[in-house]
This record gives structure tokens, C-alpha cells and sequence, in this order.
């Protein structure tokens, strides 16, 4: 029967001075998951391998791992999918990235839960529930705004690897935003202000890089970045004037004026006089690289048909409050080409045929 | 061959802090025998900033954007990866949402015109590849880059999300290492291939978040003994090559990694002169890699 390695990060702090990676050669099965792996390994050949699993199911968010250096959860991913996919023979199975390794797979989870708990994740209600007895109500609308939210699981594989987080733990991620969104964005809810609060700390909130990785790992359909999207527009239509709120501001106006961004007055408009000097090695380096164009430090051109954007600009503004946006499904989504004979690239098949060559 | 016909979405960058990424993309769609017709009309995406304030606005505008290639009955390609993904979650949200999209033609109508969905959103090294086509790229090398070890970097919005983006595999892209190979380069496979540049949180996290990432992904190209970073972005190249000094400060090590726009690097392998193709305008020096080609 054909075989594959499972090379397994092992590490035991009251033994071992580092962590290892130790490779176990087990049968391709089909249908087994990258979990049930673990399990033959343990059962067959080191009863010492330790990882954390309850449901088996994608259920219970307790098997997230880093699987050939990306986080999923262990029991929802298969091993021959995956062999496929690196073109490899070789899984290798990680702790989830961004936090302590405890023992082999198993990690610290209180760094998680002292996040949390910053934005009070549990409900807050605005008023005592209806007196007949029944539940609070909310209308369709209000629901579908936090319905994709609220189905996460806690399995941190979007804080694993999250950019920001990478250079910076103090930021609170993607599932503790997703989840102070949950709950601000509830309309039965009582607290938004003071969770809006607790994610602007700092800025916190702010230091997204946009980078996108949270809803790509997300098992679920939680989508943190875009409820992250959803908690800056909340932060600005209740007042909040951050650094994000007033680069958009920047944007908007540049749209309007002259179509395109002004990006050599922006440090100036950004950050006032003092960024414009803190930026002045900056500009400077720019223009002696001719980088600069000249008649943007005047306003800039303007790009054709302004007219046009500018009617459409005012429009929407005022058809924006009318609009309910729906968050998509994307669940299993891959954004398909619709152009017909598009040719699509098997690059898997195109780099043998180069490595052929 | 199909007929290589873009309508061309320039976006702000080009036109603005990174002009030689307009001048190589031109030449070497020429060269390649890609026709680019401008989008003159076209504003800004948004970027994200605009989405994070107001959303309807943001997807009125790229609708516009959009119906201004579909007036030309051509596809839209772009050459940063944060107009790719705007654009595409634009048409998205507008073509699984019929009743999003009537309110934003209801805008539209205003002026005269209408978002259809008929036009798709590309981008430039996607185009080259299934476009123009590999095995015709190698036919046209006549500066093989033989000498160079290459470090890609794809920057976030050309492979995630899935749901926008899906031209390959986000966990294992191979697109770039397979153009690089094609122009007779080495691939190399450093810990910052599919990792955030940062640019998006500048003005609110510099100090705290951008300029590490910033740093952390030029070390990562030198650790493989790059002699430069390419990178189909130009917010990640503004990122990585006007900012590294910054990066470089923030955490007290000279790093020195020369980053090049995608389409330069296709122009020197095609013989293009490295001055038309503005080599000369980075702020990391270029010049080792020109003393090689
Ligand atoms: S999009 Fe923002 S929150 Fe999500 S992984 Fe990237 S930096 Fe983290
Ligand atoms: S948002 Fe998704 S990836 Fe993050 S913890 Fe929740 S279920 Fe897991
Ligand atoms: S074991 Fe419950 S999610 Fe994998």
C-alpha cells in the first residue's frame, strides 16, 4: 500500500531543550483526515503524540493545527486532498501559529481568552426582555447581520495566522474583532458603545493590515475581516474620528475632486504640518528618484468625465441610508472566471512539465 | 491567438508614486502583443478605506468603474492587487445581489449609465500567463535570467480570498515562479512568499505593525540570497522599496533588498533597456542587477 510521512512538531518542556520534528510513515487511506492521522500514529507507533480533539466533526473547533504551514482544523482536511494540493509526499503537522506551545500540538489558550474577555463577548441586553414571556425579537435584516458571525467556533485558525498578529500579540485578532462585532452589532444589544470602545484601545482595531488570511482560514463562513470592515464603519458613523476614519475621509474627497488620490499631499492632509515634516525625508527621497509628479503638489489632473463621477458621487451618498448590504456567502466559494474558453492554469502539471524540461 | 484586447485600469499608484509601473507594463504589453486601451474616465477603487466608511459608495463608484470596460465591450485588467480584489468584490456582491445591484444602476441611470456584469476583472500577470501564454514568453526571452535568484512576493489580494480571487490555490500559489522560470530565472522559496506587506495599516499602526511586517519580509528574501524581490503590486513595492528605509530603522538593520515591479522584470528578459523600464527610479539600489543582465 502506498505510504506518506506525517512529520509532527513535538515538544516537551519538562525534557526536551527544543522543539523537533518527528516523521511517521503511515498508508494512504481514503477519506482519512489529517486527525485520524494522528490517531494511527499515536495507536501504532507513539502513544506520547499530544493534540487536543473532541467532536471529529468540524464541530467543536478544538483540532486546529498548522497543516504544511497553514492553519486548519485537523479533522476537517484530508490527506490525500492535501498530498494533491502541496504535490508532496510529506504532511506536516504545527501548534497553530502565534502562540505557546505547551506540549507537541497543544497550546497556551488563556493568552485567548484574556483577549475575549477585553470586549465582554456575552450579551448585553438594552432592555428587559418583552413581558409576554417570549423571546427578544429582531427583524430578518438585523439577524443576517450577525448570523454569520455568531456561528464561530473559537478555534483561533484565523488568529494562527493573522499578519498583525505575527509582529504584534498585543493586537486582540480576528476572532476576538469578529466577536466584539457579534455582539455590537446586535440590535438587542445595549453595550456598543463600550465595545467600540474596547477595540479602538490603542487603535487596535486599526491595525488590520487587510492582509485577508483570517477569512481564508476560517473553517466556518465567520468571515472576520469583513465584520472587521463592518465594526471601522460602525466606529465612523458613531463619530469616532481615528486615523482610518480620516484617510478615508482623504479618499472619498479625492474621488469627488478629481477622481484619482492624491498621494503627495496625503502625509499633509493625514497627519497635518508635523507629518508632513515627519514625511519630508520621504518626499524628498521620492523626488530626487523622479518619482514625483509635480503638478500633483498643485491639485493634481483630473481624470475625464468628473462631472459624471461627481453626480453619481452625491447620488449614492444620498441613496446610501435607503441600501441593505448583505453579507455573501462564501462558503466553499472559488471566484470562478466567467469568460468562456478561459483557459485555466493547472500549475501543479505545468511545474512538472517545466522541472520535465 | 485570442485577441489580446484589455480596457486598462491604471489605477492610483501608476499615476501617481510608482510612474515606472505604468511605463514597463505599457512597453512590455507591447512587446508581448497585448493592446491596452486606458480607462480615462476611471477613479480610485476605494483601496479599502473608502469600504470601511461607506460601503455603497464604494461599490457605486467600481460599479461605474466597471460599466466604463463594459462600454467597450472589453475586460478589465488591472496591475495592483488591492484594485483586483475591490473591482472583483464589487462585481461579487453585484451579481449575486440582484436587488443591490438594481439600487446601484438606479445611481448609475443618473448619469447615464449602467452596470451589466459582462465584463471581468483581470489582472496583468494573470493575462500573461493564460493570455499571451508561457511557452510564448519563452520563445521571446532574449536576456535569459539566468544569473538572478528571484524572490516572489504575490501580496495579499492576488490569491485571497478565495471568493474574490480563486485564479489559483491561495495556500500554494505558483503562477510567479512559473513566469520566473519561463524567463530563465530561480524561484526562490523564502518564509515571506505569501506574507502582508503591511501597507494597509500605515497611518494607523506604522510603528507597531506595517514596518515590521515591512522589515520581516526583505530579511526573509536576503536570508535566500535574493538579488531581488518582484512583486505584481505597487503598494506592496512602495511598501517594500520606498519605505525599507523606514523599515530599516525600525528595527536597527540595513537590509538593502532591491524589489521590481512585475512587468520590469519581464522587460529586461525581453531585452527592454533597463532605464526605459525606470530601473533607475528605486529607492534600494538596482544597480548589481543591472551590472548582470
Ligand atoms: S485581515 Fe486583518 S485581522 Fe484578518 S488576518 Fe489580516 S491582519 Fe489579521
Ligand atoms: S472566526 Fe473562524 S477561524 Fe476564527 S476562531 Fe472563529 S471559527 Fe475559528
Ligand atoms: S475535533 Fe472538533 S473541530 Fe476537529
Amino acid at each position: 500500500m502506498e505510504k506518506f510521512k506525517l512529520k509532527v512538531f513535538r515538544y516537551d518542556p519538562t525534557k526536551d531543550p527544543e522543539p523537533y520534528y518527528k516523521t511517521y510513515e503511515l498508508p494512504i487511506e481514503k477519506g482519512m483526515t489529517v486527525l485520524s492521522a494522528l490517531f494511527k500514529a499515536k495507536e501504532e507507533q507513539d502513544p506520547s503524540i499530544s493534540f487536543r480533539y473532541n467532536c471529529r466533526a468540524a464541530i467543536c473547533g478544538s483540532c486546529a493545527m498548522r497543516i504544511n504551514g497553514h492553519a486548519t482544523l485537523a479533522c476537517k482536511v484530508q490527506i490525500t486532498h492535501l498530498l494533491e494540493k502541496y504535490n508532496t509526499d510529506t504532511i506536516v503537522v504545527e501548534p497553530i501559529g502565534n502562540v505557546k506551545p505547551l506540549k507537541d500540538l497543544i497550546y497556551d489558550m488563556d493568552w485567548l481568552v484574556d483577549k475575549l474577555k477585553k470586549v465582554k463577548p456575552w450579551f448585553i441586553p438594552k432592555e428587559p426582555p418583552p413581558p409576554d414571556g417570549k423571546e427578544y425579537r429582531q427583524d430578518p435584516y438585523d439577524h443576517h447581520k450577525i448570523d454569520f458571525a455568531s456561528d464561530c467556533i473559537l478555534c483561533a485558525s484565523c488568529m494562527s495566522d493573522c499578519n498583525a498578529l505575527k509582529v504584534n500579540k498585543d493586537y486582540l485578532g480576528p476572532m476576538v474583532l469578529a466577536k466584539a462585532y457579534r455582539f455590537a452589532a446586535d440590535s438587542r444589544d445595549g453595550a456598543k458603545r463600550d465595545r467600540l470602545e474596547a477595540v479602538l484601545k490603542d487603535l487596535n482595531l486599526e491595525w488590520c493590515v487587510r492582509c485577508w488570511e483570517c477569512t481564508t482560514r476560517c473553517p466556518k463562513e465567520v468571515q472576520p475581516y469583513e465584520n472587521i470592515i463592518r465594526l471601522r464603519i460602525m466606529a465612523a458613523e458613531e463619530g469616532y474620528k481615528t486615523p482610518g476614519e480620516i484617510h478615508a475621509e482623504i479618499f472619498e474627497k479625492d474621488i469627488y475632486k478629481r477622481g484619482l488620490l492624491n498621494e503627495m499631499l496625503l502625509p499633509m492632509r493625514q497627519e497635518g504640518v508635523i507629518g508632513a515634516v515627519k514625511r519630508a525625508p520621504f518626499g524628498i527621497r521620492m523626488m530626487l528618484k523622479g518619482k514625483v509628479n509635480f503638478a500633483d503638489f498643485l491639485g493634481g489632473h483630473k481624470v475625464k468625465r468628473i462631472e459624471e463621477v461627481r453626480k453619481i458621487y452625491e447620488k449614492a451618498k444620498e441613496k446610501k441610508k435607503y441600501v441593505k448590504i448583505k453579507l455573501p456567502q462564501i462558503m466553499g466559494v472559488v471566484y470562478e472566471d466567467k469568460r468562456k474558453n478561459r483557459k485555466r492554469a493547472n500549475f501543479t502539471e505545468k511545474l512538472n512539465e517545466t522541472a520535465n524540461k | 491567438m485570442a485577441e489580446l484586447r484589455y480596457a486598462f485600469y491604471t489605477g492610483c499608484s501608476a499615476k501617481g508614486v510608482a510612474p515606472e509601473l505604468y511605463n514597463s507594463t505599457k512597453l512590455v504589453a507591447e512587446k508581448l502583443g497585448m493592446e491596452l486601451i486606458e480607462l480615462e474616465a476611471a477613479t480610485c477603487c476605494g483601496a479599502g478605506a473608502v469600504q470601511e466608511k461607506d460601503e455603497f459608495l464604494a461599490l457605486t463608484i467600481n460599479a461605474r468603474n466597471i460599466a466604463l470596460a463594459e462600454e467597450l465591450g472589453l475586460d478589465l485588467l488591472t496591475i495592483c492587487n488591492t484594485c483586483t480584489v475591490m473591482l472583483r468584490e464589487t462585481k461579487f456582491k453585484l451579481d449575486n445581489d440582484p436587488e443591490l445591484k438594481e439600487a446601484v444602476n438606479e445611481v448609475l441611470r443618473e448619469a447615464g449609465l449602467e452596470y451589466k456584469g459582462t465584463s471581468e476583472i483581470t489582472h496583468f500577470l494573470w493575462e500573461v500567463i493564460d493570455g499571451v501564454g508561457l511557452d510564448r514568453i519563452r520563445e521571446m526571452v532574449v536576456k535569459p535570467l539566468s544569473e538572478f535568484k528571484i524572490a516572489p512576493f504575490y501580496g495579499c489580494h492576488i490569491i485571497r480570498p478565495q471568493y474574490l480571487i480563486g485564479y489559483e490555490d491561495p495556500d500554494n500559489p505558483k503562477s510567479i515562479e512559473m513566469l520566473i522560470e519561463a524567463l530563465g530565472g530561480k524561484a526562490t522559496d523564502h518564509e515571506a512568499r505569501l506574507a502582508c506587506c503591511g501597507f494597509h495599516s500605515f497611518w494607523s499602526a506604522e510603528e507597531k505593525v506595517t514596518l515590521k511586517l515591512t522589515a520581516l519580509d526583505a530579511e526573509s528574501a536576503k536570508e535566500e540570497k535574493a538579488d531581488f524581490m518582484v512583486t505584481p503590486c505597487p503598494l506592496c513595492h512602495t511598501q517594500l522599496d520606498a519605505m525599507q528605509p523606514e523599515a530599516e530603522s525600525r528595527i536597527g538593520v540595513k537590509i538593502g533588498m532591491p524589489v521590481l515591479h512585475l512587468p520590469q522584470m519581464i522587460g529586461l528578459a525581453l531585452g527592454i533597456p533597463p532605464k526605459e523600464l525606470g530601473l533607475d527610479k528605486h529607492v534600494v539600489s538596482t544597480e548589481e542587477i543591472l551590472s548582470k543582465v
